[in-house]
């Protein structure tokens, strides 16, 4: 603490000691006044900062002499000036065609001749600022934009630039840029105390290398820190990290407020509230919660409205992140709901980091996740890193998303990608202690034991591929057999082989490369052979009473809870129809489960509400009923309904296709793997109806905001399919309708 | 003095650099080479599906040396990348007019 008032008096001292010098160097001028402007202005002068003067006049004679006076010996001091000699309407004018001018001059400040000279000068340059606030705040944000693309964020790179990237020094002045044209408040104290720490680091910077860097380079990080009083370089960045998310969060919010001044000038349309998942909505650009949402009594609220947000690639309101602090801790193990959503979020992909960083901001991550404590703002001493080890895991996850179609389980991918550095917060090898974690923290959130041993293997061995792929010789039969033997079902190779692709891009450009792909894909191409081929999920076996119903023949239709039943005599597009009933009520469709009992076609759904209180059961079974009979026209209904979804917000990875081979001899298998959306079975099971084929079972997962389909299919005869074209044209239906 | 440049299969680079190592060589420079020699990549049989690999990775490693030392450290680097299959890659070597050294500004074998 000491030496923190130290730094701040040691730039008050110099400011003071500056301000004194200028003043006798003018002497006792008339008509003339000399400004302090930028970091000079705000009392900021470090050791090696340049002074950013203006001499102010009126027009009067003899300025070039006055101003040589005091230009001179300041230049013979050595000191860096960046100077200007004007008039009050000059320099305003130059201010209204100079962003960056115009933003020195919102931190003028009064050095010494006539007072009333710099007054007016403050005065014109506020009046000027909040007058144009519309296009000058738009390009203060533009440059935001740009600097964060330049310098990257200072939150998560080992060698940020202090006053540049995002969540530095120039977003704090960004954040009062704003302020003064009274659009959003003045940064409040906590920006203020991170501003202080970033701006202590930058002089602490300044004066151990003796010149004038921004950029807090590797070496340099011990000796600032020391300077600083802290123990070593590692705490300087977690101490950074903290400081420039506080800023960045800050200034988004501050820009979103200025854009939204903007927006109503041009719109003038009342704000409007789009459902976007259960006591979730938009209004104006941001997530909000419903008017009907209740936190303390919703913990599984926090994912949810969080999933939205990434789903549509929309920020969360920073008032909805404060009511989310009051959601109650989840159950432990999570409920199956929580598990989605974070699924959901997570499969986001870059639209989900924003969010999580949100999220964290808040404390909720670790309220979620209590292990992410350790990993979060750790810095990582390793050329390959640009990120710290947080940021690298969220960044992992979202790379993982656009490889969700590449494996079996893409929910266990991105869980996967999420933790599998995490034991980088534990002492020994970090792929050893992260199994363990990460199986804690598969437990935690109710995953069962299967698939928490393959996050844990998968954690476990997350280097494997990439190390074995460029150290052994992949032509030696031993070297794939050991693989083989570490890494024993397909299941477990498509993580990893996906796995080290997110994790080579999440990690910067020297860590993985075509070259690096190529290798890694031929290692994995001889594991899989080598392995068996993993059997394809089949429909379950049906329960006693659910075998009652059957042998009742029906047509019936139950419904009891999130459980929907079917049964009715066997005949093509009955699945297809039910779910397109089920999804016209605005029920998701978890799983279903469609088997054939002599004759008798018996369909089990998992369903859960879109949003809102669940449909009126006997309403739905009603409908369930009147389709079954042939009384009810369920393509137009949804056709409606389509035509009022709300589109989608992020990009999601295309759908993929596949008829497998060999998982049954009397039918052939259909995989579909494609982002989830409502109506989607109904369209699948349509797509296969209008090929002529006969859907005899099904079975239908969902996982997070992804599902995986899998439907044994006939044709006209009861046959698999064979004909080459038949195939191909099978696909390119399926396709079409994923795409529609 | 003399360029050695070797192009070998990545996974033989640990030897070689010890190799080298071992004969006294200080530096090397390494990068990340794709391409292809007489076997013109190969094709892979995997699922039923045919898979073309025309461009197989490899290695490339570059070293200084004295004239005398050439054909010895070739003989070495030849010797730690067999394997005896194909693929294994060349080694070859291409006289150098001058060398500096940055830091100091020596040149000629002093540089090496």
């Amino acid at each position: 603490m000491e030496t923190i008032t130290s730094f701040a008096a040691d730039r008050a001292r110099r400011t003071n000691q500056v301000d004194r010098w200028l003043a006798e160097l003018l002497g006792a001028e008339p008509r003339v006044a000399l400004v302090a402007v930028g970091g000079y202005g705000r009392r900021e002068l470090l050791p090696r900062s340049d002074l950013d003067v203006v001499l102010l006049h009126d027009g009067r004679d003899g300025i070039a002499d006055i101003a040589d006076r005091i230009w001179y010996p300041v230049w013979d001091s050595g000191a860096e000036l960046d100077h200007a000699v004007r008039t009050v309407p000059q320099a305003r004018r130059v201010a209204r065609n100079d962003l960056k001018v115009a933003l020195g001059l919102l931190s003028a400040r009064h050095v010494a001749g006539d007072p009333d000279l710099t007054e007016r000068l403050r005065e014109g340059a506020l009046e000027d600022w909040r007058a144009a606030a519309p296009t000058r705040l738009a390009e203060l944000h533009a440059a935001h934009d740009e600097r964060a693309k330049m310098f990257g964020e200072l939150a998560f790179l080992l060698e940020p630039d202090l006053k540049e990237a995002r969540g530095g020094l120039r977003d704090v002045h960004a954040i009062q840029a704003v302020a003064a044209a009274w659009v959003a408040p003045a940064p409040g104290p906590k920006v203020r105390t991170a501003y202080e720490q970033v701006l202590d680091t930058r002089h602490a910077l300044h004066e151990v290398t003796g010149r004038r860097l921004d950029r807090l380079v590797l070496e340099e990080q011990d000796e600032v820190a020391r300077a600083i009083g802290l123990l070593d370089g590692d705490v300087l960045l977690r101490m950074l990290a903290g400081a420039a998310r506080t800023i960045a969060y800050a200034v988004d919010h501050t820009f979103r407020q200025a854009d939204r001044l903007r927006g109503r000038r041009l719109r003038r349309r009342p704000a409007e509230r789009r459902p976007l998942a259960d006591a979730v909505v938009e209004q104006d650009g941001e997530v909000v919660l419903a008017r009907a949402a209740e936190p303390a009594d919703d913990p599984v609220l926090v994912l949810r409205a969080a999933a939205a947000a990434a789903q549509a690639a929309l920020p969360l309101a920073p008032r909805t992140l404060d009511r989310l602090a009051e959601c109650p801790p989840l159950a432990v193990p999570w409920p199956a709901s929580a598990r989605d959503a974070l699924l959901a979020l997570l499969g986001a992909g870059p639209s989900a980091v924003s969010v999580w960083e949100a999220l964290d901001t808040e404390g909720l991550v670790t309220a979620l996740i209590p292990d992410w404590e350790r990993v979060r703002n750790r810095p990582q001493r390793n050329p390959l890193h640009k990120f710290t080890v947080d940021r690298h895991l969220v960044e992992t996850a979202a790379h993982a998303a656009a490889l969700t179609r590449e494996v079996a389980r893409p929910d266990l991918l991105l869980i996967a990608a999420l933790l599998h550095d995490i034991g980088k917060g534990w002492p020994g090898d970090h792929s050893v202690t992260g199994a363990v974690v990460a199986g804690d923290v598969g437990r935690r959130m109710g995953l069962p034991d299967p698939d928490v041993e393959l996050i844990a293997a998968a954690v476990r061995h997350h280097l494997l591929l990439p190390m074995v792929a460029t150290r052994r010789d992949l032509d030696d039969p031993v070297t794939v057999r050991q693989v083989a033997a570490l890494v024993p079902s397909r299941a477990l190779l498509e993580l990893l082989h996906a796995l080290a692709i997110a994790d080579g891009l999440a990690t910067g450009p020297a860590a993985w490369n075509d070259w690096k792909a190529t290798l890694v894909a031929d290692l994995v191409r001889r594991v899989a052979a080598v392995l068996d081929g993993e059997p394809t999920p089949e429909p379950a076996p049906l329960r006693a009473d659910q075998l009652e119903l059957a042998a009742d023949g029906g047509p019936a239709a139950t419904v009891r809870g999130s459980e929907v039943t079917v049964v009715a005599p066997d005949r093509p597009g009955l699945l297809w129809r039910a779910a397109g009933v089920l999804a016209s009520h605005r029920l998701a469709v978890r799983s279903a489960n469609a088997t054939s009992v002599q004759g008798t076609a018996v369909t089990v759904f998992d369903v859960e509400p879109e949003f809102g209180d669940p449909p009126d059961p006997t309403l739905v079974a009603g409908d369930l009923r009147r389709m079954l009979l042939g009384r009810l026209d369920v393509e137009d209904r949804l056709e409606r309904r389509a035509r009022a979804a709300p589109p989608h917000g992020t990009r999601v990875p295309a759908p993929r296709v596949t008829l497998v081979d060999g998982a049954s001899e009397t039918a052939t298998v259909v995989e579909v793997r494609a982002h989830d959306a409502p109506g989607l079975l109904w369209r699948v099971g349509r797509a296969l109806g209008e090929c002529g084929l006969n859907v005899r079972a099904a079975r239908v997962e969902t996982l997070g905001a992804e599902v995986v389909d899998v439907f044994y299919v006939t044709d006209e005869d009861g046959a698999p399919l064979t004909d080459r074209d038949r195939r191909r044209a099978t696909i390119g239906s399926v396709l079409a309708a994923l795409a529609s | 003095m003399k360029l050695i440049t070797a192009v070998i299969k990545p996974f033989k680079l640990d030897d070689v650099k010890a190799a080298l190592q071992a004969y006294g060589v200080h530096g090397l420079t390494i990068t990340e080479a794709s391409g292809y020699g007489r076997q013109r990549g190969h094709t892979e049989v995997y699922r039923g599906a045919e898979y073309q690999v025309d461009l197989v990775p490899k290695v490339r490693v570059e070293v200084l040396c004295e004239d005398e030392d050439a054909d010895d450290l070739i003989g070495v680097m030849v010797k730690a990348a067999q394997t005896g299959r194909i693929g294994d890659g060349k080694v070859w070597s291409v006289p150098v007019e001058t060398v500096v050294r940055v830091r100091t500004g020596e040149r000629g074998p002093d540089a090496i």
